[in-house]
């Protein structure tokens, strides 16, 4: 009786708590995220806030490291491998792009350490440190967002990203939780769903990944209500792979229903 | 609100009454309780029809009472056409009474400016959802069930309406006569056409559940401008998934992504965008206009669903094949390519001035029924080809056209869906067709775009439900 007891007790915490355990973990971390943010009274995370805040969904996201000095700029682009990616980041930064501040294939030291004195004087005065980021090859460049419909609560969206995200208005909806049939549908709907498939030498999208970021994004949503707008652009396929490559989380009224 | 069995045993009741009270009901044409009871009376309806009319000893010749608790037997549905103001005191005799459902045509409740209106319907609302009374309405032209020859509504001319399986369920009085017109022109056969209105208490969710347990309705038809509570439609929709076909037409897209923010996401997540996913996810299927919404459900109600893309377009001229083609490969279909024994058929059949790969013009053998079949019956059994489309364009030569191909056609009874396109000046044709469609031979449309846009309905239809169903059984 005792040994079976202990069987019992055994495989229940292997089997159902120890996981559920993992994942409390990552919700807390991600609740964390969230709630420092919103008590420095900020509107949005940082790109690497909310990349952080992917990777604790199980988001594919690029290897990256926040620094402020050029001694852990080097040290960060040596582990990483060049050639990487600087950019500036702050939660107050959410045009990067416009204001010239992303250098991307940065090859070696030397390169690294002008583009490391080019932004900082770019961002004087505005506290801002610099993300240090694995280079990510691919030229297919998509959009995953989550939005907070007053009626339909979480909805996720997916379309062709990169630049021509809102010239192209290439996008589907669904609304949260997604199945796994929902993901397959909506990316299966838009106008470039082809952009997924085998193509010019490049391999077919990962298609039990990409399901999951879609899954997951609406997760994000469902769980925090603080969590008021995700837009994951570019999420660029590598090879097969979709790596989110850049992100930006959007915080609302935690008030506001979910 | 969450509706409970009762509810739906008395929503049945609401269409299938075997006594319906008209209170408001009047000989004065001037009003609508005329032209409700001229509804009634005139559908055929065989049940008891009881006018309510405090001023009149008869209507229409038929016995009147003051008030609904005068009147000794038992009624289920009640149609209220009577002023506002009159409606919260008549709502409680009909509780009283035990009234089944009602159907409340008067407006001036929740649409109109003055809050009051807003206010009169949440009491209402309040006071029928806890007596477990549906009331469609108010602000609705009514409701009408062509099984039973019920016609609860102020317009009679809906009774003209052919018996069949397609049911609608819209938001507006004007589409639903709109749609309720063509279907009276495409010889649709339509089981029920509810006018939602204010939805007091019955709303899209409600009666998608009650149509999808109705086994008059095959096809369910939806027109929509924006819920109150869409996730509840979703989850009905989920319940019920699979089971039978549903089309929707949403209006409403101004504004759509319009938004200043800023995110991407945000920016571009326009209200119509979300509500055609939604639609999607729930297992509904979006169209783009009242006449393609028509044109599918009647599809529906009349073939099979496609196992696959691919079309054979067979065309009795070049020209209507071509645009055809162009709409078929613009809405997802394929034009197959035939398995090499087909095409030796259609090639010893056809001139070489012919055009005779997919999309096939068999103009050339226009004076040959018997090279017409003999193509058509190689279409039939290609395994290549999912879909057929037959276009013919009346010639005076040709005039014999349709009735030869009708044998095998009707033989043949659709093994694989088969939309038509014959089009002739009236009278010449119209028999032929209807024979054709009756025996479910094919389904027939005015156009060959309208005919490719059926089509290629059909294939996303059969995708929705396919996708469904295979996911249950997992």
């Amino acid at each position: 009786m005792d040994e079976e007891l202990s069987f019992c007790i055994l495989t229940t915490v292997f089997f159902v708590l120890l996981p559920r355990l993992e994942e409390d973990v990552n919700m807390k971390e991600a609740q964390d995220v969230i709630e420092k943010a919103l008590k420095e009274g900020r509107a949005s995370l940082s790109e690497y806030e909310s990349k952080n805040l992917l990777r604790l969904y199980g988001i594919p996201v690029t290897r990256e490291k926040l620094v402020n000095d050029r001694g852990q700029l080097l040290e960060a682009a040596a582990e990483i491998g060049y050639p990487v990616v600087i950019k500036g980041c702050s939660s107050r930064l959410t045009h990067k792009t416009e204001r010239n501040l992303v250098r991307v294939d940065v090859r070696n030291r030397e390169e690294a350490v002008a583009a490391f004195e080019d932004l900082m004087s770019r961002m004087e005065g505005e506290g801002a440190d610099l993300l240090v980021q694995e280079m990510i090859k691919g030229s297919r460049e998509l959009v995953v967002g989550m939005t907070r419909d007053p009626q339909f609560g979480p909805c996720v969206m997916f379309g062709l990203g990169g630049i021509y995200t809102e010239i192209l208005r290439d996008v589907s909806f669904r609304v949260a939780p997604l199945e796994k049939r929902d993901a397959l549908q909506m990316a299966q709907e838009i106008r470039g769903r082809k952009i997924l498939e085998e193509l010019r030498g490049m391999p077919a999208a990962d298609m039990e990944t990409l399901c999951r970021i879609l899954i997951k994004t609406g997760e994000i949503g469902l769980d925090n209500g603080a969590v008021k707008e995700i837009d994951i652009n570019p999420l660029i396929l590598s090879g097969s792979k979709p790596v989110a490559v850049d992100a930006l989380v959007v915080l609302g009224d935690a008030s506001a229903s979910s | 609100m969450m509706a409970t069995s009762r509810f739906f045993e008395n929503l049945d009741a609401l269409f299938n009454p075997e006594t319906v009270a008209v209170i408001g009901a009047s000989d004065n044409p001037a009003k609508l309780g005329y032209h409700v009871m001229k509804s009634l009376t005139e559908g055929g309806f065989r049940g008891t029809i009881v006018p309510v009319n405090p001023g009149a000893a008869t209507v229409m010749g038929i016995e009147s009472y003051p008030a609904i608790e005068g009147y000794g037997g038992s009624v289920e549905l009640a149609v209220m056409v009577l002023p506002s103001k009159a409606v919260p005191g008549v709502m409680d005799e009909c509780i009283r009474k035990g009234v089944r459902g009602v159907v409340l045509i008067t407006a001036g409740f929740k649409e109109i400016d003055d809050p009051r209106g807003g206010e009169l319907q949440a009491d209402l609302s309040r006071v029928a959802t806890r007596a477990e009374l549906p009331v469609i309405g108010p602000n609705t032209f009514g409701v009408v069930n062509l099984n039973l020859s019920l016609n609860a509504s102020f317009t009679p001319e809906f009774s003209l309406l052919r018996k069949g399986g397609v049911s609608l369920v819209s938001q507006s009085g004007g589409i639903s006569h709109l749609m309720g017109f063509m279907a009276m022109e495409r010889e649709v056969g339509m089981s029920k056409i509810v006018g939602l209105g204010n939805r007091l208490n019955v709303d899209f969710a409600d009666m998608y559940s009650y149509l999808m347990s109705d086994p008059d309705t095959t096809v369910i038809a939806l027109y929509l401008e924006g819920l109150d509570d869409p996730r509840k439609l979703m989850e009905a929709a989920k319940e019920h998934r699979g089971r039978k076909p549903v089309v929707a037409y949403k209006t409403g897209r101004a504004g759509s992504g319009d938004r200043a923010s800023l995110s991407h996401t945000g920016s571009m997540a326009g209200r119509h965008e979300i509500y055609e996913g939604a639609l999607k996810q729930a297992g509904i299927l979006p169209l783009e206009s009242a006449e393609s919404l028509l044109d599918t459900a009647r599809a529906l109600a009349m073939c099979p669903l496609p196992k696959g893309s691919r079309v054979a377009i067979l065309s009795g001229q070049a020209g209507p094949g071509m645009a055809a083609c162009d709409l078929c490969e613009a809405h997802g279909l394929e034009v197959a390519v035939f398995q090499p024994g087909t095409q030796r058929v259609i090639n010893d059949l056809l001139p070489p001035l012919a055009l005779r790969t997919n999309p096939v013009d068999m103009g050339p053998a226009w004076y040959n029924a018997l090279a017409i079949e003999g193509i058509i019956r190689a279409v039939m059994a290609d395994e290549h080809v999912d879909g057929l489309i037959i276009l013919m364009m009346y010639a005076s030569a040709n005039r014999g056209a349709p009735a030869g191909i009708a044998p095998l056609l009707l033989e043949w009874k659709q093994r694989k869906p088969v939309v038509s396109c014959f089009v002739s000046p009236q009278g010449i044709w119209d028999q032929d067709i209807r024979i054709m469609e009756g025996g479910q031979a094919l389904v027939n449309c005015p156009s060959p775009e309208r005919a490719a846009l059926v089509m290629a309905s059909l294939w996303e239809c059969s995708k929705m439900m396919r996708y469904w169903t295979e996911e249950d059984r997992k």
